[in-house]
């Protein structure tokens, strides 16, 4: 079956597990959000993914391939996540080119040189920032280099784990409209972690509300967008949302350049 | 509020001095805390918002100086104060939290321990009465079991709650100005929301002041009474909370509040950030220094900073653009 696909999903650190019966389906072409509680689990689910958490139960599949608990360079190539931290995230003395063209060479795959370029070309970062190192780039830079290191070996599903809320607000708008843009272009699977509804209902179709290691409503984002979530949790967070964004929705001037 | 304000920031001018040359961090900041109000400070990344408040607490880098301004705390003035007074007033007085509250606790010792430290070397309490001023702080902060958790050490709290230990921190010497640089930034909406009330409801009780930094415009909509948005070491604008998101009448203003994603934002449509990126404050650029990104720019922006106007609306809602000098060009968004 294509997409991802998670069943009864059982994460442990040691011998604490954090994430119980967890079961998820994103179907091509999808954007599922995954929110909650600090702590709740969601960055661990898409450790278990990406086959950075390796000490769990239950069944994880990635366009058909059923994923093991090691490293799996076919899953690899479908399926890259992105991280919040664009400062923590990028190899600190590589220079941006080596970044980008390491999955290459661990891929074996030949014109890094072409595609180094090309990728730079999608994320709209200008080429003389291919030689600098990630110290040298602002933040929003960094997250572009990240998701054109992510998008190295072409993969059909992006793992967004927070990836604007390190991000000042109108960069932040650029990152989401990037997102979007390339998701749109190549057809991309996207399941995005984030601490903002806002964010959800403009780069998502559906969301995931995650408690305590367990997701306790998924919905669609229409539901989001009129009020009509029904879990007490969804509805506090909502509320929470709402709340904080309150006077800018009602600000006539907001729209003033359009 | 009394009318006297608490903080009096005039002219603050800060610069960092590295081998590349002068960095202009901080380029002639002015503003007043009245007590017991809440004063947000927004703007992008590197505009000056920690170093304005770093420099008031004097807590600079070494190869940071203040060059130039005042800044009067209760009529004295901070920037003169022999360094032995002014340890005293941060952390009598004055009190700040810092972003990260990993960083600033110390992972070896219990909570319990870093905060009867604190209350016994400003208070000059005995332990037992320190102790007892901690466990009243902790139910303040609304931290369940607070007699057991003075035990637990940094790790064993949860982020939200981390933030609460270093809120009560902040809060032993019953402050008169708070300072909290992006207190909430790492938090999920709903704790950072309880945070926030938490914050404003001591305010309240305790009336003290506090100047709020943070880059989300829906935190200081929420709770700060006024707000200063800054850009490339300036304020740009300033007024009451309500008034300005009302009425931005500043360009770069108006620019981050149409970049905010909103929950109604429809599904095709585009966020629209401000075109460019942030002046290199090494070589700021000589006129305004929102100039070249600003979609209205005229002649005089380039060469002259603009100076501040007042809008005429609201006493204190005031804006740094020459949109709003007289001879400037009408215009169709309600420019004084
Ligand atoms: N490497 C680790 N070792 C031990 N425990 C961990 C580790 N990573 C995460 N945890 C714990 O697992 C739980 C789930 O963490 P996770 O990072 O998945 O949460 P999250 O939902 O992403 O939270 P946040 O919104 O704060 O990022 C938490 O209790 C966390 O403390
Ligand atoms: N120690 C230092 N040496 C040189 N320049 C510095 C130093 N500390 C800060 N700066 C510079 O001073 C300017 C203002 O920085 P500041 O930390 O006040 O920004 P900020 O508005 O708080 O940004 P952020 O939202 O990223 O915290 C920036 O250009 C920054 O690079
Ligand atoms: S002074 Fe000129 S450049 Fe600066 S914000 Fe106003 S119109 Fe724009
Ligand atoms: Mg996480
Ligand atoms: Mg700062």
């Amino acid at each position: 079956m294509s997409g991802i696909h998670i069943k009864n999903l059982n994460v442990s650190y040691g011998n604490t597990t954090v994430t119980h019966d967890v079961s998820l389906d994103v179907s091509v072409g999808e954007s599922l959000a995954l929110v909650g509680e600090s702590g709740s689990g969601k960055s661990t689910v898409l450790k278990a993914i990406a086959g950075l958490a390796t000490n769990w139960t239950g069944d994880i599949e990635v366009d058909g391939i059923a994923r093991g608990r090691s490293i799996d360079p076919e899953i690899a190539t479908k399926c890259q996540m992105v991280f919040q931290d664009p400062y923590g995230s990028l190899h600190p003395r590589k220079t941006i080119d080596a970044t980008l063209s390491e999955p290459l060479q661990i891929h074996g795959i030949k014109d890094q040189s072409a595609r180094v370029i090309e990728q730079l070309e999608n994320v709209q970062l200008d080429e003389r920032y291919r030689f600098r190192f990630p110290h040298q780039l602002s933040g929003g830079q960094r997250q572009r280099v990240a998701i054109a290191r992510a998008l190295m070996l072409g993969p059909r599903f992006l793992l967004l784990d927070e990836p604007t809320s390190a991000l000042d607000v109108s960069v932040q708008a650029e990152i989401l409209n990037l997102l979007k843009r390339i998701r749109k272009e190549q057809n991309l699977t996207y399941l995005v972690v984030t601490h903002n509804l806002a964010v959800v209902s403009f780069l998502c179709d559906r969301l995931a509300v995650m408690r305590s290691g367990k997701i306790v409503e998924t919905a669609d984002v229409s539901q989001l967008k009129s009020n009509q979530l029904a879990h007490a949790y969804s509805k506090e967070l909502l509320q929470a949302s709402r709340l904080h964004s309150g006077s800018n929705e009602k600000t006539p001037h907001n729209d003033h350049a359009q | 509020m009394s009318n006297h304000p608490l903080l009096e920031v005039k002219d603050l001018t800060t610069s960092f001095f590295t081998s590349r040359g002068e960095v202009q961090a901080v380029r002639g900041v002015s503003f007043d805390v009245s007590p017991g109000e809440i004063v947000g400070i927004v703007g992008e990344s590197g505009s000056g918002k920690s170093i304005t408040c770093m420099s008031i607490l004097r807590l600079l880098k070494s190869n940071g100086r203040v060059v130039a301004g005042q800044a009067h705390f209760e009529g004295q003035d901070l920037l003169k104060l022999a360094e032995h007074d002014m340890r005293k007033l941060r952390g009598d007085d004055i009190a700040m939290i810092f972003q990260d509250p990993m960083t600033s606790l110390n992972p070896t010792l219990t909570v319990g321990e870093q905060i009867i430290e604190t209350i016994i070397a400003h208070r000059g309490s005995s332990r037992k009465a320190a102790r007892q001023r901690a466990i009243e702080l902790f139910e303040l902060v609304k931290i369940p079991e607070a007699a057991s958790r003075l035990n637990s050490y940094p790790h064993e709290f949860s982020g939200g709650m981390r933030q609460r230990v270093m809120i009560a921190i902040a809060l032993c010497c019953d402050p008169k100005l708070l300072i909290a640089d992006e207190p909430t930034t790492a938090l999920d909406v709903t704790i950072q929301r309880q945070i926030l009330l938490l914050l404003k409801e001591i305010q309240a009780r305790l009336g003290m002041a506090i100047i709020l930094i943070t880059h989300d415009l829906g935190v200081i909509a929420e709770v700060a009474d006024r707000i200063l948005v800054m850009y490339g070491g300036m304020v740009m604008e300033t007024g009451s909370v309500d008034t300005v998101f009302a009425r931005p009448n500043h360009p770069y203003t108006q620019g981050l509040l149409t970049s905010v994603p909103k929950l109604r934002t429809a599904h095709k449509e585009r966020l629209r950030p401000i075109p460019g990126s942030p002046p290199d404050m090494l070589r700021p650029p000589v006129g305004c220094p929102f100039a070249p990104r600003c979609l209205r720019a005229m002649q005089i922006c380039v060469g002259e900073v603009p100076p501040i106007f007042e809008m005429g609306d609201q006493q204190t809602h005031k804006a740094k653009c020459w949109l709003h000098h007289p001879d400037a060009p009408t215009n169709d968004e309600g420019a004084a």
